[in-house]
């Protein structure tokens, strides 16, 4: 037995014992208090066994292989552990900018945090600035040791929640539009900051708006140079996707697809099981396929640390459009009782098996972080160098 | 070897294929002169203790240089085969004259198409084995003669071989009177054999129809898997699919890097094609196909150099491999002939024999469909 087989043993035996047994339908339709009790127990049940960040540095409580972490990512998923929501931000992409661009005292300060419970959010996007993220327009003007910070930021995912956002302003108007962004750390308790909630197509409303009113953030709470904003999202943001896929691939393997052949034996009212159907289990073994292949695409980002110019783009576009194909096959496959199921398990991950809603929830994968025309327009210029557009 | 050492190979072997026009012979001599025809043959018989990891580098830039060559017949299924057999006479010498560049063998599979299994027909009461009711997969049978203890008399036909035209040997797979699946090696000339040339559109291959009525077999021409015959037999099935596979991927990384070389500089409206949104993320498209696929190409050559014979991940891995980059060759080569407008549709432009050749890969070793049927299998139980 090798070191990966003891250690998929002993997830496998962690699993069993801490995965809570019927959270799925204790889950389904509960208050956002709830959701948020929920996500707080399991991020510390998982912290606790030293599973909730494997990804970071060993010496911020992290550590683990590529192998290792695709391993505990697949284990988590087959058995049907809740995901990690509403630390997502935190985990992954406030790490990461802290990581590669923050200061020393800003990582104490805030990594140490994260691991209690501090939940974070993105403050990216704006009503003008969606695809064309640069140019926003929330401006920071620096007024002696603080700048004050006014604006509109959207599709911030789990805002009412958050301790704080990363925050993208514009701290140089005059500069051309990528030059003139700074990059900040945004305490949500700080006074001129309203955050409404945003009701999406699925009927959830985890989306918000956060507007910024004379809101004072301290020069200290700055990441990277002052109008260095756009470069330090940039490449932090390119640097935590490999991360954030290797579970979602995994969970897409073992979860999904899983569910989705278990839908397909399901008998339906004529008595005939959809699998046996040559055409459906043409389309699994299609998307199986797919599968696998993400999967080691995944592995190989994280493995090469995104050696490509363009791998990290191949992967959120492929994970997306493969995520959209499955939920419509599901959907497709599983017919009208799909439809009656008004609400999935909320912990769940984008393929909870209630496939309409998983579907539906698709198009938060093909439209936010770049949408997959966006991805496209990145992957022709950058990773095959065809000339910019007009 | 590692992977630096195949990245190495790989870069030879694009080197020295890329030397001549895409679709023209290539140059045996030298094939076997670089050691790639006996990779995976012993090195005491002159040949490299290779893998198939390394047999797959250079399907793979065979494709991209869409050469011709009886490499699939010889190298990828003979030595295939015959590192599978028992040692006996006449084996080891024919390993080394493939490793020399002398030997061109072919080897007659069940179809690919058919599902694979090959599974020991039950005997009928007369004790003969019937034929072709287990679906066609082992093609050829061998009968006793009568009189004649230690002689055979081999029947059956296989259409579509590689090679088989061209072949100094042919190895091909037949039921024994047992009904245990062996390899007859026959010589081309023999009396009851027709060798048929079957021309396809790909002008890149060379296929043909094996028939064999009542063609005299001595006993030590019957050559025996030296491991569980079923479990050898998939194992070749899965070789061919994944040395296919790999063409596929080749082809389709050809196609990919003509297209964005000529969309950065073939100018309409002023401006490069390749700047225009539509064909820019047609090539991103077509990225993201070829990277798929040689992930998946990857982990099932990786199979099948390190695992033994019998091992379903392997052919499960394999199917994967084959359907995935057998049907994205062929998008990937159509959307290459698309953007390169009518220039593309010419004979001249060359386009067309890629679009060909990863058409024909797609119906080689068994269709896209085929394999996702083998797939499905593991979803209908329980």
């Amino acid at each position: 037995m090798t070191d990966l087989d003891d250690f998929r043993a002993s997830v496998r035996d962690w699993c069993r014992e801490h995965v809570p047994a019927g959270w799925r339908q204790a889950q389904t339709g509960v208050s956002d208090d709830e959701f948020v009790r929920f996500q707080r127990s399991w991020f510390a049940e998982l912290r606790q066994a030293g599973y909730a960040v494997p990804h970071w540095p060993r010496e911020w409580g992290g550590g683990m292989s590529t192998a290792e972490q695709a391993v505990l990512y697949s284990e988590l998923a087959a058995h049907d552990a809740p995901r990690l929501v509403l630390a997502f931000v935190a985990i992954h992409h406030a790490a990461a900018t802290l990581l590669a661009a923050g200061t020393d005292e800003q990582r104490r300060r805030h990594l140490p945090a994260i691991l209690d419970g501090e939940i974070w959010v993105q403050g990216f996007s704006e009503p003008e600035a969606g695809s064309d993220l640069a140019s926003l327009r929330t401006t920071a003007r620096r007024e002696g040791e603080a700048y004050l910070v006014n604006g509109q930021k959207v599709w911030a995912s789990g805002a009412m929640h958050a301790d704080w956002c990363l925050l993208l302003a514009r701290t140089d108007p005059g500069a051309p539009k990528r030059h003139g962004i700074s990059y900040f750390l945004l305490d949500m308790r700080t006074p001129g900051i309203d955050v409404r909630p945003i009701r999406q197509a699925t009927g959830e409303s985890h989306f918000c708006e956060i507007f910024l009113r004379d809101v004072v953030v301290p020069a200290s709470q700055l990441v990277g140079p002052e109008n260095e904003g756009w470069r330090v999202a940039q490449q932090t943001l390119a640097a935590e996707r490999g991360m954030t896929m290797l579970e979602l691939a995994e969970r897409l393997g073992q979860a999904g697809f899983r569910w989705l052949v278990e839908t397909c034996r399901r008998p339906g009212p004529g008595g005939r099981r959809p699998v046996d159907d040559d055409a459906v289990a043409g389309r699994l073994a299609e998307l199986e396929t797919e599968i696998t292949g993400l999967r080691a695409l995944c592995r190989g980002l994280v493995d090469r640390h995104g050696e490509g110019p363009a791998d990290a783009s191949i992967v959120k576009l492929y994970y997306s459009e493969l995520l959209q194909r499955m939920t419509d096959f599901g959907a497709e496959v599983a017919g009208l009782a799909a439809h009656a199921e008004l609400a999935k398990p909320a912990s769940s991950g984008w393929e909870s098996g209630a496939w309409v809603l998983d579907f539906i929830g698709s198009w938060e994968w093909t439209i936010p972080g770049g949408t997959s025309e966006i991805q496209r327009t990145i992957i022709g210029e950058r990773g095959l160098g065809l000339p910019r557009g007009a | 070897m590692s992977e630096e050492i195949r990245d190495e190979l790989r870069a030879v072997a694009r080197d020295l294929l890329g030397q001549a026009p895409p679709g023209r012979e290539a140059d045996w001599r030298r094939l076997a002169g670089a050691g790639w025809l006996g990779l995976e043959v012993p090195g005491a018989l002159d040949g490299e203790d290779a893998t198939f990891a390394e047999t797959a580098v250079i399907a793979a830039e065979l494709g991209r240089a869409a050469a011709a060559s009886p490499y699939l017949g010889t190298v990828v299924l003979g030595a295939g085969t015959l590192n599978l057999l028992e040692p006996v006479p006449g084996r080891d010498e024919l390993l080394r004259d493939i490793a020399n560049g002398q030997a061109v063998v072919t080897v007659a599979l069940p179809d690919g198409d058919a599902d694979g299994t090959v599974a020991l027909p039950d005997h009928d009461a007369d004790g003969t084995v019937p034929y072709g009711d287990d679906g066609g997969t082992v093609p050829f049978r061998l009968e006793r003669r009568a009189g004649q203890p230690d002689g055979f008399q081999l029947h059956g036909q296989a259409a579509f071989i590689p090679d088989a035209a061209e072949a100094g040997h042919l190895l091909l797979l037949a039921r024994d009177p047992d009904g245990t699946p062996v390899i007859a090696v026959i010589g081309p000339g023999e009396a009851g054999l027709s060798v048929t040339p079957q021309p396809v559109l790909d002008q890149t291959r060379r296929l043909a129809l094996v028939t064999a009525n009542g063609v005299g077999v001595s006993a030590d021409a019957v050559w025996r898997f030296a491991d569980e015959p079923q479990a050898c037999v998939r194992r070749l099935l899965d070789r061919a699919a994944v040395a296919v596979a790999c063409d596929s991927l080749g082809v389709a990384g050809a196609m990919l890097d003509a297209t964005v070389g000529y969309a950065r500089i073939r100018e309409q409206f002023g401006r490069p094609i390749g700047s225009f949104q539509a064909v820019k993320h047609a090539c991103a498209d077509m990225l993201v196909q070829v990277s798929v696929a040689r992930e998946l190409v990857a982990a099932a050559a990786q199979r099948l150099a390190e695992d033994a014979p019998g091992d379903p991940a392997t052919s499960v891995a394999a199917s994967m491999a084959k359907s995935y980059a057998g049907a994205a060759a062929v998008d990937v080569a159509g959307k290459a002939m698309q953007l390169h407008g009518g220039m593309g549709y010419t004979w001249e432009a060359g386009i067309h024999v890629f679009l060909k050749r990863a058409a024909l890969n797609r119906s080689l070793a068994g269709s896209p469909a085929a394999h996702r049927r083998r797939l499905a299998e593991r979803y209908r139980a329980g």
